[in-house]
């Protein structure tokens, strides 16, 4: 039934765990006396603070039938293959003497929960606090009405580029930029009807279409501007002989043994490529200035970073006046952005691992795709490239959930 | 044969030594087949603004071009893919060792390891074939190639310092130290 609903779903850097498969810990516990558990806990934090266990609560709270809720303690760890009057420290044990405890060998959860479920699961071995996330990228701990209803809009629109007649022929990419609502750049896969020239004149056409967007500043009508823009811009009116979504299969190339046709393809040119490089050519376009590191500002590259760090840096560029790059048209509220800094990329289908390093090089913020491609994709199914500690940097992932194109894919 | 593949990246380091004289990061590659250069690319992430524009990624699109041009089929573009060595001055990406494969591409020597982004061992392993047998026919395996590194590595690794020293005027501003691996 949840099928049905419309959501957004956020794919994490580190594959789920089975909640009830969480690894664990041993510790000494025990029995206290509700009197003394204040200066007990006192004393325990100082001669056995829980370093690598904050997650823990130190005290247990069992309520039993008909009686007294009765007060187990954590003492300190217990390492493992070792009996227990041995391992405890001195000052944990004079405690043990002092208080009369019992104490006794129990399993706690090592790591802090990451989900709600993760964490009701700990707790029925011992309680623990649970921090949902709050530091990360915007849209993690949940979106907001208006921003759902504008991250459902652009994933249509994608889902749109990548239709012909009702059925999704194509993986499509859409590059938005979520501060303004402005689309950056749109897509379609592109591997059997490459040609140089041709690519070439479809980006510059982009570009003026584009601009025209910028001149017309209303903010009001964005969205449906751009949806003009789209229609008008797209792939759709070129001759479209792509019917397979590369990103699903990018091997396929390697088998065209029988395929005597001219070679007009470019089998690395899938949607979230092509994307990429339209955007590119926009920002060449729209700040023809050199490269040169007094114009190229990085307005948003910590993951913490939110839209409104990144407008403010603009406000402050457009306060202190003619520092800053301007279009062609002479508006001067555009910065520069580093790459794709702070911008969103929506995909029909979940990219293969070429599209999702792709993605990190070009600095993408946030990736939204539709549907799960579970033989080639790097965002959870084969790779979890948003998991990979060592690239130097990291987008959040989201699959939306249209519970009208469950219906189209499965047909 | 060993002395070839020096000569041969010799030359990706020459492509390297032009991108750092564009002031781009020091990466350089050519494609051999039949022994012979048939393409040469280098980085040109900054000039274009577009941070895919890896080395391996401008000689395959010379490639794919001029297959076309000469009117080559797609059996026969694959074919000459896959009887392509690449040498490249530093470990392909995730990106391009996944466009290698994708291509079918026979082999890939490689100066100094990528250990941030590495797709040929570093990070990931995009190079070694799946040893799962299919699921299904419609979906193939992914594609392996044959892969070496550490040729002329310390040629490459003098690039990317003497890069860093001089300190990469096309940094974003607020960056923190670039440290001499591949950043681009």
């Amino acid at each position: 039934m949840n099928k049905q609903l419309q959501q957004i779903i956020h794919i994490p850097a580190n594959p789920p765990v089975s909640p009830t498969r969480q690894p664990t810990e041993k510790v000494y516990a025990s029995l206290i006396e509700p009197k003394h558990a204040n200066t007990i806990i006192r004393r325990l934090n100082q001669i056995a603070p829980l370093q690598d266990l904050h997650h823990l609560k130190r005290i247990h709270k069992k309520q039993i039938q008909g009686g007294k809720p009765e007060l187990f303690v954590i003492l300190c760890l217990a390492s493992e293959n070792e009996q227990q009057s041995n391992t405890m420290p001195p000052d944990v044990e004079d405690v043990v003497n002092s208080y009369n405890l019992t104490p006794f060998v129990t399993e706690v959860c090592k790591h802090a929960a990451l989900s709600k479920e993760e964490w009701e699961e700990q707790c029925k071995l011992w309680p623990t606090s649970y921090h949902p996330p709050t530091y990360n990228i915007h849209g993690i701990t949940g979106f907001s009405e208006e921003d759902s209803k504008s991250v459902f809009s652009f994933m249509k629109s994608t889902v749109e580029l990548a239709k012909s007649g009702d059925h999704l022929i194509v993986n499509a990419a859409l590059i938005v930029d979520p501060l303004v609502g402005q689309i950056i750049a749109s897509a379609c896969d592109e591997v059997c009807s490459w040609h140089m020239r041709t690519s070439k004149a479809k980006t510059e056409t982009c570009h003026f279409k584009q601009s025209e967007g910028f001149t017309s500043d209303a903010d009001a009508n964005r969205i449906a501007t751009n949806k003009t823009l789209l229609s008008n811009g797209s792939s759709k009116n070129l001759q479209q002989c792509d019917t397979t979504v590369c990103c699903l299969n990018p091997w396929q190339f390697t088998r065209q043994s029988l395929d005597t046709s001219p070679c007009y393809c470019h089998p690395l040119r899938h949607a979230a490529i092509v994307a990429i490089e339209a955007s590119a050519a926009r920002d060449r376009h729209l700040f023809p200035g050199s490269g040169n590191s007094e114009k190229l500002y990085e307005v948003d590259s910590s993951p913490s970073g939110s839209p409104a760090k990144r407008q403010k840096i603009t406000l402050e560029n457009v306060k202190n006046g003619g520092e800053q790059d301007v279009n062609t048209e002479g508006s001067n509220t555009l910065t520069r952005p580093y790459l794709c800094t702070g911008y969103d990329i929506y995909l029909v289908w979940e990219p293969c691992t070429m599209c999702a390093m792709a993605l990190v090089h070009q600095r993408i913020r946030r990736i939204f795709y539709a549907l799960p491609n579970p033989e080639a994709g790097a965002l959870g199914s084969v790779h979890r490239l948003q998991g990979e500690k060592s690239l130097n940097h990291h987008y959040a992932v989201f699959r939306v959930v249209l519970p009208e194109l469950e219906f189209t894919a499965e047909r | 044969m060993e002395s070839d593949n020096f000569a041969y990246m010799e030359l990706a380091i020459h492509q390297a030594k032009l991108a750092m004289e564009s002031l781009e990061v020091p990466v350089g590659c050519v494609f051999i087949k039949d022994g012979n250069v048939i393409a040469s690319g280098r980085n040109r992430t900054t000039e274009t603004r577009n941070a895919t524009r890896h080395a391996e990624m401008e000689a395959i699109d010379i490639l794919l071009e001029k297959w076309q041009k000469d009117g080559l089929s797609k059996a026969e573009v694959a074919k000459n893919f896959s009887e392509c060595v690449l040498y490249v001055t530093c470990e392909p990406c995730i990106m391009c060792a996944a466009a290698l494969s994708f291509l079918g591409i026979k082999e890939v020597y490689y100066g100094c390891a990528n250990e941030k982004f590495g797709g040929c061992g570093s990070i990931l392993s995009l190079h070694s074939s799946c040893s799962e047998p299919s699921i299904s026919d419609e979906v193939p395996q992914r594609k392996g190639f044959k892969c070496t590194g550490g040729l002329m590595a310390s040629e490459a690794v003098a690039l990317f310092r003497s890069f860093y020293e001089q300190g990469n005027p096309n940094a974003p501003k607020p960056h923190r130290a670039v440290v001499e691996k591949r950043v681009e």
